[in-house]
């Protein structure tokens, strides 16, 4: 998520942002990492969407993480609509269509592919000095080396050059 | 015909053992392969979306845990990129 952040960091004058908080990918109750214990990421899978907040701002104060914010509701409709689980990058156009589909993360999951986007229909820019201390989402890097989601289920990442 | 039938059941539960190393090096360790058939596999989908879709608007809470806004509401003057994700 640092990525994603320097990115917001460059574009933000010229492009929207929104990060949308979908249902945890390593609870304590389901499949938990080690690298969550590690990180002190240790969140039950939220049976409310009180709780799933509570947890979204328990992220973005430990991180300062800067982007705008929506949270998905308990029926994961947002989840759904968008395949995003466990995390996934989209850009919309300014007609309301997909220019840009990700791969499904955390291996699919290429920052770089909205930058160059973005460059592309901005120009590459790059600040020198970010302006948090945000560093990755967790459920960015779910491995220290280890799971591996099984090709078969890992979507191709489409591009469509910007106008 | 019995023979067949063992060589058969040999073979396998030789591909069945051989499937679970694979997915147990693969995931990291057994427990983690039993979390991602258990608890991974279920939630991960391909979708429908494709490059030129309408993008599906979808209702959203706001970080104040009050003020919900419709995803549509934000798309429109510029690109909007969409990050999906979750803490852990």
């Amino acid at each position: 998520m640092g990525d994603i952040v320097q990115i917001y960091n460059d574009y933000k004058d010229h492009a929207d942002f929104l990060t949308v908080y979908v249902r945890e990918a390593h609870p304590t109750d389901e499949w938990q990492m080690k690298s969550n214990v590690k990180d002190d990421v240790c969140y039950a899978q939220p049976k409310t969407l009180e709780q799933r907040v509570a947890i979204a701002k328990d992220f973005t104060a430990r991180y300062k993480f800067p982007l705008p914010f929506g949270v998905d509701d308990m029926s994961n409709a947002a989840d759904s609509a968008y395949a995003a689980w466990p995390e996934r990058l989209y850009i919309i156009d300014e007609t309301g269509h997909i220019a840009y589909r990700g791969g499904m993360g955390p291996f699919n999951y290429k920052p770089a592919e909205v930058r160059d986007w973005l460059a592309a229909k901005y120009g590459a820019l790059k600040h020198e000095e970010p302006a948090t201390s945000a560093t990755p989402m967790a459920a960015a890097s779910p491995t220290t080396g280890s799971a591996t989601a099984p090709s078969t289920m890992n979507s191709p990442s489409t591009a469509r050059s910007p106008k | 015909m019995k023979r067949l039938l063992k060589w058969v059941a040999g073979v396998l539960a030789v591909l069945l053992l051989a499937s679970f190393g694979v997915l147990c090096y693969m995931a990291g360790s057994p427990r983690d392969a039993y979390g991602m058939v258990r608890y991974a596999l279920p939630h991960m989908h391909r979708g429908t979306l494709k490059v030129g879709s309408d993008a599906p608007d979808v209702r959203l809470l706001g970080i104040d845990g009050t003020n919900h806004f419709h995803l549509r509401e934000r798309w429109g003057a510029r690109p909007l990129v969409l990050v999906f994700g979750s803490f852990t």
